[in-house]
């Protein structure tokens, strides 16, 4: 009924979707699994219109049909419960069920609550919550909101003729394990109004609902498995399974960190939700990479030791000596380097030239009396455009008008010439090209070399493998699995993976 | 198939934030009108005049009540007007230009059309309220279109709107004497002039526009998670714009009722507007960030302010420490109304 | 040539055009002392705008620095016979403590700036009125001269008022570019998260940027003060429409970041050009703020960065 042929999507440097194949039956849950960035969330996107593919079609009965954006899709059948959820917490139940289409409850100008309340408690009653329309949305437990959600997407059932697609995009990630039941129930009862796409990194949830499950990597449908012949161990294989060239990531140049000492220690630190009960020593020279699938908890705990997030339970050490107060101004005090992964955001001031970015966390030393010594800052920059290859025409270019990879460029030195003995990386490839990569990883080895301590958080597991002596693997913010790495006793993708969904 | 799947929520302790956000300003005026009363009586008990407390107090009694409520009045329509805009999120600083515009081209129109409510001067009435909903109009299209704050937008509007009254009377005071008119002020129903009356009524129409239609919602829906209303359809450039036009006409009402009151329209007619308005807005519980609140709140902050205002004299502080206890009223209504855990950084 | 390729250059160029087509249409514009004496009438706004640069250009914005003008005008008005000259230390004093409590509720109270710094105006206008018994109040005249007559001499020609204006430029200028202070202000108007990852002190260079706006309020509501002699709660009212005029219209967008102390200097001088203009076509004076308020929207509206407002626009 709901199909995408040879679906084409294309982004600036990158081939997000090539030549998907997708296919959902009346009354149908088809499941979608994938690693990150396998494009499982483009996907989504051109299915419910907020992307416009562009190549290939999409067919909704055998007709083609174009969605300028997600109303049309809407208007066409397909309805998207977000995993951020899309409530306006401030308005009542009812209100943000017929948010945009009121126009039916409105006589006069005046709004009949007590129609709309009626019909949004026949909304209410498709996903078998019973609650007062009235109720105001903030009052509601976080699973109910996803019923709620649900209701909201399902009232398209009156509205169109047609059949129904709905897109489930990780709904269980807020849930506990009674509520994903009670979900599950739900939506294998709500089978015969709509069809569903699943999509979630909890892969025995996938198995358990789906009818079918699309298995993507790297922007292809790899394989297509129904439910019967689904198996845990072969969908994994197939969703990485990839030869890993230990040229690229640099693994001949991996050599054995210092043990001896400690840089950084986490000794059972929680914080909040985000990740509990977390231990690990980090060594000079030692690259961590923490591995785990988006919201595990790797990038809290970045930010945890750089001091952005205050842990509420554990204790943190730096050079053994515990840390009391968490700020970036103590992180950086300490000798901490954070390379964020919204680069534009938290790396780099756009309209500050370079030597003015290069020194922005280490004014001080290039000051008397808080009056810069801007020549030594120039010369500063100079050295570091030599010495990592940066390619900016002089000192003075505005940082926002690098490419890339010189921004990330700029915010290494910014640390590195500030004489960081921790560097944080959080998805330091992001959005590079591939030679912007591999001076990333060239960079990595020599900071290693140099005795600095990293912790990566890596855009591929094929990166976290080919660049760590150690790797910790994290799920739903528990700890899992401490893999060691030595160069030619690397672990398998799959070992990986195996921990990770 | 029947079966309930999740029951509400179970209740929270009896004390939320939210529910003491909400009570509180009642509660603080209440407090206000019994302690403004106390210090009266210390004050006599000191001078050794005793009097009975509340009973034969001079704030508390009928007499003051219509005072405060005279002097709410024009305010009260303003900050209804502004609290539709803050219910967005935004912010409208364009009051004292938009009421002395209004006031200015009323009382040109009434004395020119006739001068009598009993003539055709009663269209300069409906003309107000028309030249508030375009001023407030042009104020959203400067805000939207140019895609500039609204707080700057407005701000610079009401610069322009000051000036475009000081160019329409080049200084002048226009006196407007019509008998009718100024029975706004002076005929009094069951002690309270007709002007009272008006406001009320005027706020219930603010409180049903705010609650019945769907526009009203749709301000609480675009204040509540602006990208999520745009999400689901909603037109939000159209909100906004309804939005400031309808404050417009609100500004308007209350130059009306100024103009009432004190019988005379100049471009000085809006001073101290934008102060009281906003502080009155702020303290009643309306959230500067939108989506929480309403026109009661605002009610409830027009009578915080001007019961301030009033036993302050009443029990013999200077009257400039007015400005300065309103400055550091907002200051606390703001911080109290706001949960940090949802505000990264302000500027 | 784009559009954004030209827009630093823009104030200049406008004050350019400016000066030129007020000067085709009435030549006399350009004699040196009507010229000069324009210029020096100038200074006290210019100072004010001077401070008010800083409080933009992290992004934020200051309505109180006319109620402090005021303030500062009675202060300077009534303890002149009592300190002195020391009375603008009294003054300063009184500017760094208001724009710093402005700072302080802004940044770690998370009170809006444009909420904050206008109720901290209105405390402000209420000492004033405190201080001034709400009467115009004026100076000893002996005691002003003596004081504060050096204000208003002239050496070779050019008058000490505007001696102090480019003192205090130069000043502000160093402050801006020189010093890892004015880095840092630079980073949080520009990039205030990458700043706060940079491990600066945001907050506190935050607060200091609303207190410099204030001491630069105090100075210009002290040079005010005694160049009319007196002080009143109301004496500067006016000035805050064309401060902020000043300015952005010297190319310091309300979202912080670029532009600085020598934009709002030539801003400053647009500003008196339009005025100039308005007198000789006769517009008559009080219609300066409606002209003013046209010209700040337009200049609002061609300078903001619309990326730096994440798409929603409040």
């Amino acid at each position: 009924m709901y199909e995408l042929r040879q679906v084409d999507k294309h982004f600036p440097g990158v081939h997000a979707l090539k030549g998907v194949d997708f296919k959902v039956k009346r009354g149908e849950i088809v499941g979608l699994v994938g690693e990150n960035g396998a494009g499982k969330s483009t996907l989504m996107k051109v299915i419910y219109g907020a992307y416009q593919p562009d190549g290939g079609n999409i067919a909704l009965d055998g007709t083609t049909v174009r969605f300028q954006n997600p109303r049309q899709a809407m208007e066409h059948g397909i309805g998207m419960v977000f995993q951020e959820q899309s409530l306006i917490l401030n308005l009542t139940v009812m209100e943000n069920i017929f948010l945009g289409y009121e126009q039916q409850f409105v006589k006069f100008g005046v709004i009949n609550w007590k129609a709309m309340s009626e019909a949004a408690r026949m909304q209410l009653a498709k996903v078998k919550l019973d609650i007062d329309p009235g109720m105001t949305t903030s009052e509601l437990s976080f699973a109910q909101r996803q019923l709620v959600e649900l209701a909201k997407v399902l009232t398209l059932e009156e509205r169109i003729d047609g059949d129904l697609v709905i897109l489930l995009d990780e709904p269980t990630s807020v849930l506990a394990k009674e509520e994903v039941e009670l979900l599950f129930n739900l939506v294998k009862d709500l089978k015969q109004r709509a069809s569903f796409i699943f999509v979630s990194h909890r892969m025995d949830e996938v198995l358990r609902l789906s009818d079918r499950i699309y298995v993507m990597k790297d922007g292809a449908v790899v394989d297509v498995v129904s439910h019967d012949e689904a198996e845990v161990d072969a969908i994994q294989h197939k969703m990485v399974g990839r030869e890993v060239d230990k040229e690229y990531y640099r693994e001949q140049k991996q050599r054995p960190y210092d043990a001896g000492k400690v840089l950084l220690t986490f000794d059972g630190v929680s914080c909040d939700k985000r990740f509990e009960d977390v231990s690990f020593a980090l060594h000079p020279g030692e690259v961590i990479c923490l591995v785990g699938t988006e919201g595990s908890g790797r990038e809290a705990i970045l930010r945890t030791i750089f001091g952005l997030e205050t842990p509420t339970s554990g204790s943190v050490a730096i050079r053994n000596q515990k840390v009391t107060r968490f700020s970036a101004r103590s992180g950086v005090d300490a000798g901490i380097g954070y390379i964020p992964r919204e680069r534009k955001v938290e790396g780099i001031v756009a309209g500050m030239n370079v030597y003015e970015n290069m020194t922005l966390s280490q004014m001080n030393k290039y000051a008397n009396a808080g009056v810069l010594r801007v020549s030594e800052e120039k010369t500063l920059a100079r050295n570091w455009i030599e010495r990592l290859g940066i390619k900016t025409p002089d000192v003075y270019k505005d940082c926002g008008g690098l490419s890339g990879g010189n921004q990330q460029k700029v915010v290494l030195a910014k640390w590195r010439s500030g004489g960081a003995e921790i560097m944080l990386l959080d998805h330091p490839t992001r959005g590079l090209d591939i030679g912007a990569k591999e001076d990333v990883y060239e960079m990595i080895r020599e900071m290693s070399h140099a005795g600095v301590g990293i912790v990566l958080v890596a855009d591929t597991l094929e990166e976290a493998i080919g660049l760590s002596h150690t790797i910790l693997v994290l799920k739903d913010g528990q700890f899992q699995k401490r893999f060691d790495c030595a160069p030619g006793a690397k672990p398998s993708l799959y070992d990986l993976v195996h921990h990770m969904i | 198939m029947t079966e309930v799947v999740a029951q509400t929520a179970p209740r929270a302790s009896f004390l939320t934030r939210d529910r003491i956000i909400k009570w509180a300003p009642l509660l603080v005026l209440v407090f206000l009108t019994l302690v403004f009363p106390f210090f009266e009586w210390l004050e006599d008990l000191q001078e050794g005049k005793q009097h009975l407390f509340l009973v034969d107090s001079r704030f508390f009694s009928i007499r003051n009540a219509a005072r405060i409520l005279i002097a709410s009045t024009p305010a009260l329509m303003v900050a209804i007007g502004v609290t539709f805009i803050i219910l967005m999120g935004s912010i409208d600083l364009s009051m004292e230009g938009t009421v002395s515009v209004c006031a200015v081209i009323f009382a040109f129109a009434f004395i020119s059309w006739g001068g009598t409510l009993a003539s055709w001067a009663w269209l300069a009435i409906p003309l107000a309220l028309v030249v508030g909903a375009v001023l407030g109009f042009i104020n959203g299209l400067v805000h939207v279109r140019l895609k500039i704050p609204s707080f700057m937008a407005s701000l610079a509007m009401g610069f322009v709107g000051t000036g475009f009254a000081l160019l329409l009377t080049g200084g002048d005071r226009i006196r407007v004497e019509d008998e009718i008119f100024r029975s706004l002020l002076t005929v009094r129903w069951f002690n309270f002039p007709i002007m009272v009356y008006v406001a009320l009524a005027m706020t219930l129409l603010a409180w049903f526009i705010q609650s019945r239609t769907t526009l009203g919602r749709n301000f609480y829906a675009v204040g509540g998670g602006e990208e999520l209303a745009h999400a689901s359809g909603l037109n939000v450039t159209r909100v906004r714009l309804m939005g400031f036009t309808l404050a417009g006409v609100f500004f308007a009402m209350g130059a009306l009722l100024a103009v009432g009151r004190i019988g005379i329209a100049e471009t000085a007619t809006g001073n101290n507007f934008m102060f009281i308005s906003i502080t009155a807005v702020v303290v009643g519980g309306t959230a500067l960030w939108g989506g929480i609140g309403g026109v009661w709140n605002t009610l409830v902050g027009v009578l915080i302010v001007n019961v301030i205002n009033n036993g302050m004299v009443v029990i013999g502080l200077p009257s400039y420490a007015q400005d300065g206890v309103l400055g550091l009223l907002v200051i606390i209504a703001v911080v109290l109304s706001t949960d940090r855990k949802s505000v990264s950084f302000v500027k | 040539m784009s559009f954004e390729r030209i827009k630093p250059h823009l104030p200049w160029i406008t004050l350019l055009v400016l000066v030129l087509l007020v000067g085709i249409a009435n030549p006399s514009f350009f004699d040196p002392a009507g010229l000069l004496s324009l210029v020096t009438d100038v200074v006290p706004l210019f100072i004010m705008a001077l401070g008010m640069t800083f409080a933009i250009y992290i992004g934020g914005i200051d309505l109180s620095v006319q109620q402090l003008a005021n303030l500062v005008t009675v202060i300077a008005t009534v303890y002149l016979a009592k300190f002195g000259v020391g009375v603008a230390l009294v003054a300063v004093a009184a500017g760094f403590i208001v724009g710093a409590i402005s700072g302080f509720v802004t940044t770690r109270l998370y009170v809006p700036s444009f909420v904050s710094t206008l109720a901290m105006g209105f405390v402000a206008l209420s000492a004033a009125k405190y201080f001034s018994g709400q009467r115009a109040l004026y100076m000893d005249a002996e005691l002003r001269n003596s004081s504060f007559g050096w204000m208003f001499g002239n050496t070779a020609g050019v008058p000490h008022e505007l001696v102090i204006a480019i003192v205090l430029l130069v000043l502000a200028w160093f402050l801006q570019t020189r010093t890892t202070f004015g880095r840092s202000l630079k980073a949080v108007g520009s990039g205030e998260p990458a700043a706060i990852a940079s491990g600066l002190n945001v907050d506190r260079v935050k607060i200091l940027a609303f207190a410099i706006s204030g001491v630069f309020a105090a100075v210009a509501g002290l040079i005010f003060s005694v160049k009319l002699s007196g002080g009143d709660a109301n004496l500067a009212n006016g000035f805050l429409l064309l401060a902020i005029v000043a300015v952005l219209v010297g190319g310091t967008p309300l979202t912080g970041g670029v532009g600085g102390v020598l934009n709002t200097a030539i801003g400053t001088l647009i500003v008196m050009v339009i005025r100039a203009a308005m007198v000789y076509l006769e517009i008559d004076a009080t219609q300066q703020q409606m002209v003013f308020g046209i010209v700040l929207i337009a200049a609002i509206a061609l300078t903001i960065d619309r990326s730096k407002l994440r798409g929603v626009v409040k």
